[in-house]
């Protein structure tokens, strides 16, 4: 992984190693948020940023066939919802662009970093994504 | 409160039209509008624009106020919508509350979209939206439900296939849809080139041009400009919960959208006589049905392929074509589907006419954060 490539937000996870996902928790409500809302939606207070925990389990997933330009991604790719381990926390995730034909419903995956697509900024940058834990068919 | 009625409807045909401007559309059916009503343009006293991608693809903003002026109406409020598929819904929620409130008397409703610029990128809420960075583009999510909803319930690919056949050939039947000219079969449905599994490209809306246009009226006065007043019952838009990300394969909006038009129209579903609904993919007809009423929650799949759905059936739905079948001009649709209730309920439907239609409901839905619909609409029209 190249040393100078930047995530393609700010503040969204850690690029490790071990890669983390950055998400909040509100401490009155206790509730947990990814990503980090401006303040708790339910208590209009200032949220404490927690790191998530790395695996989960494939909630739903699509294969984009078509090319999606916005951001350079492959094509085809996989992306859906993962949800995570302990958190109680359901995030939309890239999967591994490797393994896009080997995901499916209930598979246990687990949280990579890598270079997918192009930022904001037009250049090219790292993304999370979630890939199988015991490494897939490949 | 008043009540309100719809006395006025008008609608440029949905197809591809390269060379007619937004501008142009929407003053065709305002036109169409007030002329059908009998109202003269200085009668009308509120407007509403509804339009999702004027400032993105043709650049221009404001648009409401060059329409109504192209269709004679100047000085008074207009507003310009957008809310996503359901601007022209929101729009008419917007009229109806004008003239419940008792400060407006007329109010024309215009929902106006051309999307066949040179070139169409895919539709995004926000740039900067986590989920569309990390890959969601508006297929994706329809196409995740899909999924799950298969995995919950069984639902097969030929059912979600028989949605686009079925409004595919009530299409057909509309002199208002102008995408296609023939209809398709199951096989071809399936085998067309596939845009993200399970849904191929004929279970995806395809991108039209086109304009709707409503005249609404106070009750009290409508039978001064029509002896056939259709009665807007109930028009509702809710918001998305937000909170934290829903199970996909049930519409959550649905269901509380549709439970208070129900409760304010005095009316069930099972009073409903005809439906159109937001099929921008079949998966979402499907899930339509369940939520709204009409079967079980988990049985739109069967329910389409035992012909319930179809005209002729036990609760047609999409009778004009619906987005599959007339395509999917935004900000034009929902005001689109008021239109072919008012034209069911005066019975004016010719080939496509629901035998005695006396109640209708109109649902469409809009963009999408954290998993929720941002905007949902249902709205109950009555003889
Ligand atoms: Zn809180």
């Amino acid at each position: 992984m190249a040393a100078d490539l930047k995530p393609m937000l700010d503040g969204i996870f850690e690029v490790g190693p071990p890669p983390r996902l950055l998400g909040a928790e509100c401490p009155i409500c206790k509730q947990k948020f990814f990503p980090k809302p401006i303040v708790c939606p339910h208590c209009l207070e200032d949220v404490k940023e927690i790191k998530l925990n790395t695996e989960g389990t494939v909630y739903s997933y699509s294969i984009l066939r078509i090319p999606n330009k916005l951001y350079q991604f492959p094509q085809p790719y996989a992306s859906g919802y993962v949800d995570l381990d302990n958190d109680n926390i359901r995030v939309y995730c890239l999967f591994d662009p490797e393994k896009a034909e080997e995901i499916r419903i209930g598979q246990r995956v687990t949280l990579r970093v890598g270079q997918i697509g192009i930022g904001l900024d037009g250049k090219e940058c790292l993304r999370y994504y979630f890939t199988p834990v015991d490494g897939g068919e490949k | 409160m008043r009540d309100v009625d719809i006395i006025g409807i008008g609608m440029f045909p949905f197809g591809v039209h390269k060379t007619t401007p937004l501008v142009e559309m929407g003053v065709r059916a305002a036109i169409d509008a007030i002329k059908d009503a009998g109202v003269k343009p200085s009668q009308v006293n509120i407007g509403f624009f509804a339009n999702m991608q004027a400032a993105n693809l043709t650049k221009e903003f404001t648009t409401g106020q060059t329409v109504m002026w192209g269709a004679g109406i100047n000085k008074i409020p207009v507003f310009n919508i957008e809310n996503a598929c359901t601007s022209g819904a929101s729009a008419t929620t917007l009229a109806m509350m004008s003239i419940a409130s008792g400060q407006y008397d007329i109010a024309l409703v215009v929902g106006a979209e051309k999307l066949n610029v040179p070139f169409i990128p895919l539709l995004n809420p926000s740039l900067r939206d986590i989920n569309v960075l990390e890959g969601n583009v508006v297929i994706n999510g329809f196409a995740q439900r899909a999924v799950r909803h298969m995995h919950e319930y069984g639902t097969t690919k030929e059912q979600l296939a028989m949605v686009d056949v079925k409004n595919r050939k009530h299409a057909l039947l509309n002199p208002m849809a102008k995408f296609f000219n023939k209809p398709v079969t199951i096989e071809e449905v399936l085998n067309a080139p596939m845009m993200a599994d399970p849904l191929t490209k004929l279970m995806c809306c395809p991108n039209s041009d086109g304009a709707a246009a409503l005249v609404l009226c106070a009750a009290e006065i409508s039978r001064r400009f029509t002896s056939k007043p259709i009665h807007l019952k109930a028009s509702v838009l809710v918001s998305g919960i937000f909170d934290e990300v829903p199970d996909m394969q049930t519409f959550e909006e649905d269901q509380r959208a549709s439970r208070i038009a129900y409760e304010t129209a005095g009316l069930g579903p099972e009073d409903v006589s005809a439906v159109e609904c937001h099929d921008a993919f079949t998966i979402c007809e499907i899930m339509h049905t369940e939520n709204l009423g009409f079967c079980p929650i988990g049985e739109g799949g069967p329910f389409v392929e035992s012909g319930a759905t179809s005209l002729g059936g036990k609760i047609p739905v999409n009778v004009s074509g619906g987005l599959l079948g007339k395509g999917h001009p935004l900000g034009a649709t929902a005001v689109s589907q008021i239109v072919e209730g008012v034209i069911q309920l005066r019975g004016e439907a010719g080939a496509r006419q629901v035998e005695g239609a006396k109640v209708f409901l109109a649902e469409c839905m809009g963009a999408e954060l954290r998993g929720d619909a941002k905007t949902c609409t249902v709205n109950i029209l009555t003889v």
